[in-house]
């Protein structure tokens, strides 16, 4: 392998590495205010994908400014899901439960975009679709590099709400611990409904920034969900900065391993590192004692 | 659980003769059925319900005793197709014999798989059971050498060429029924044995169990190499019916929550829940697919069948039956409770007197 190509490799690995952080991090939050484990989380990220993909065929304009809408409305659809749906199931067999409600709605989606749009693979056209920078030899495309931003923005700015705002700090206190904050009258329950509505958001702006570089088909969301449930088992569920630094290396060695291996089995690599840590460490490497129970 | 004799009341025994009836009732009608069944796709689709009931009673060796809801046990059974079909086709060994062949082998490679897996519990278990899956939908479709790839994998048919469609399918009817029953069976058998109180134990209270002195991890292991063998000859028995094996097919998600959503409707503390379950949903599946054709719909119509279910039905249909009975059952009709305080009282003498008894034969 050429030290371009590896060069090459690691920084691809590393921008894909930012979108699986960003979606990482919305699945930790779900399972931080509820232990609920999002089977749609990637199902409502091809959903994304799929209307900034409609929203550039009707309109014309970037797919990018489809995140203005996509965006409250996914927080919207979040925090009803999680009030009117989640918040019914009985605490006992919640865990299982929510697994496979959102298992449904996550077939129930999948079903609908290929009932609307048809099984057909979609692709964004766009100006720069085909440009790409050098750097020391590597070409790395623009799209990817937006994809990126937009992925490190989000997480930029999800970190800064949860520590520097008082909305935040109610929101870790509730992961937390939930009866103690309730104590402290922080309204739990409409937290973890707004918790919820965040996890989606980050996957409206992954989706979006998903279809920017990729070929979208309804079942695509099967090859997303695998790797990104893999990513937070084994930073540790339940902790952001586990699944952020588990999806930057997880996505680093997929991109290197797609050169020798191609992409198929590169993408065993995510299995291979779940089933190792569950052999070495069953609650993932930053996750406490708490993790392995759900 | 009261003991029958002594608080068994003519209601009892009335339900108990209308359950002996609708079960002698259900099983001479699924043995009569090849032969009312009016045409051979009729036909068909039993065996593909009858395969989707022996897919989920094998589940439930899991799921109903342990309460670990696995989505990957399509992983079992199309190790278990495969298998079967490797064994036909590269070892040429004859076909019942692969089918044995190839479910012990998938027992076997359940061991170290249930190993690192029931290590963890509850969310990060189905995250595994789907990983499992998916894995092997690449290697399968990728190691194009051994499994065919996407080409899929042409099974030889265990029956000779002059056996004709319809009368394949009946056979294969058979086969599955008799292969439902003796999981069944063998289900039946865990639930009324130690090894099967320990094993709900877990699911009640894992922590508890393990305080108690139920090797809880042994157990788990233990069913779970049992569920994934009999899921494995479900998988295999398939093949040998199908004929033809594609992995998107084989190791598909969809395969797995089938098996979970007919277990769940079918109430997964029963016997005959999954059984009961399958019929249903393997319907309905096949319904939507007729009704809806091509389209995606009937991925819809599972998703919104499965989240009702969840939501509003959560201990299945049998369990929702039984509740109903109690309802109009004439002596319980207003107490929540199991029995009176009287009946209590005259219980516990009961049982104090039965244990004085052997003492004063020993003695």
């Amino acid at each position: 392998m050429s030290g371009s190509l590896l060069l090459q490799s690691v920084i691809l690995g590393l921008l894909l590495g930012g979108l699986y952080a960003l979606l990482a991090a919305g699945l930790t939050l779900y399972f931080g205010v509820m232990r609920v484990v999002m089977i749609a989380h990637s199902a409502f990220l091809i959903l994304a994908a799929y209307l900034a993909w409609w929203f550039q065929r009707e309109t014309g304009l970037d797919p990018l400014l489809s995140l203005v809408v996509t965006v409250p409305l996914f927080f919207v659809v979040g925090f009803v899901m999680q009030r009117l749906l989640l918040a019914r199931l009985r605490p006992a067999t919640l865990t299982m439960m929510s697994v496979l409600l959102t298992f449904a709605i996550a077939l129930t989606i999948e079903g609908l975009l290929g009932y609307v749009f048809s099984g057909t693979q979609r692709r964004i056209q766009l100006d720069y679709s085909g440009s790409s920078l050098e750097v020391f030899g590597a070409n790395i495309a623009v799209v990817k590099l937006i994809a990126f931003g937009l992925a490190a923005v989000a997480l930029l700015g999800l970190w800064a709400l949860m520590k520097l705002t008082r909305f935040g700090q109610a929101l870790r206190a509730t992961i937390q611990h939930p009866e103690a904050a309730r104590l402290l009258g922080i309204n739990t329950d409409r937290i973890a409904g707004f918790g919820f509505g965040l996890g989606l958001a980050t996957a409206a702006i992954g989706g979006t920034a998903l279809s920017l570089d990729s070929t979208i088909y309804p079942s695509l969301h099967w090859h997303w969900i695998g790797p990104l449930m893999a990513i937070i088992v084994i930073g540790g569920l339940g902790s952001i900065p586990g699944a952020a630094i588990a999806a930057m290396l997880l996505g680093v060695s997929q991109s290197l391993l797609q050169v020798p291996l191609g992409t198929t089995w590169a993408q065993t690599v995510f299995y291979i590192a779940l089933f190792a840590t569950l052999m070495v460490r069953p609650q993932g490497f930053f996750g406490g004692r708490l993790a392995q129970r759900f | 659980m009261p003991s029958a004799s002594s608080t068994r009341t003519g209601f009892d025994t009335a339900l108990l003769g209308i359950k002996g009836l609708a079960l002698v009732a259900a099983g001479v009608l699924v043995l009569a059925f090849p032969q009312l069944a009016p045409d051979a796709f009729i036909l068909s689709v039993g065996v593909v319900i009858a395969s989707y009931a022996a897919l989920a009673v094998s589940w439930n060796f899991v799921g109903g005793f342990t309460g670990y809801i696995s989505l990957g046990h399509a992983a079992y059974s199309g190790l278990g197709g495969y298998g079967t079909a490797l064994l036909i086709l590269e070892a040429g060994w004859n076909p019942w014999l692969s089918l044995v062949g190839s479910a012990v082998a998938v027992g076997v490679l359940a061991l170290p798989i249930g190993f690192a897996s029931l290590r963890v519990r509850g969310a990060s278990f189905v995250i595994v059971s789907i990983a499992l899956v998916l894995i092997l939908l690449l290697v399968s479709q990728s190691w194009s050498d051994v499994t065919g790839g996407s080409n899929g994998l042409r099974v030889p048919r265990p029956f000779g060429e002059d056996v004709l469609r319809p009368e394949q399918h009946e056979r294969f009817f058979y086969l599955h029924v008799g292969l439902i029953v003796i999981a069944l069976a063998v289900w039946w058998a865990i639930d009324r044995s130690r090894f099967g109180t320990g094993l709900k134990a877990i699911r009640e209270d894992e922590d508890k169990a393990q305080a108690l002195g139920v090797p809880t991890f042994a157990y788990k292991l233990t069913v779970f190499v049992i569920s994934a063998f009999f899921t494995a000859l479900a998988g295999g028995m398939y093949a040998l019916w199908f004929g033809s094996l594609d992995p998107i097919f084989q190791f598909s998600i969809l395969v797995g929550s089938y098996m979970v959503l007919m277990s769940l409707l079918g109430g997964i503390r029963s016997l005959l829940g999954p059984v009961v379950g399958a019929v249903i949903v393997g319907y309905s599946l096949e319904y939507f697919k007729s009704a809806y054709g091509d389209t995606q719909f009937h991925l819809v119509a599972l998703g919104l069948l499965l989240a009702l279910v969840v939501l509003f039905m959560p201990d299945g249909v049998l369990p929702a039956l039984g509740s109903l009975v109690d309802r109009i059952r004439p002596d319980k009709a207003t107490s929540i409770r199991e029995m009176t305080a009287a009946e209590l009282v005259e219980k516990n003498k009961e049982i104090d007197e039965a244990r004085r008894e052997p003492e004063e034969v020993s003695r």
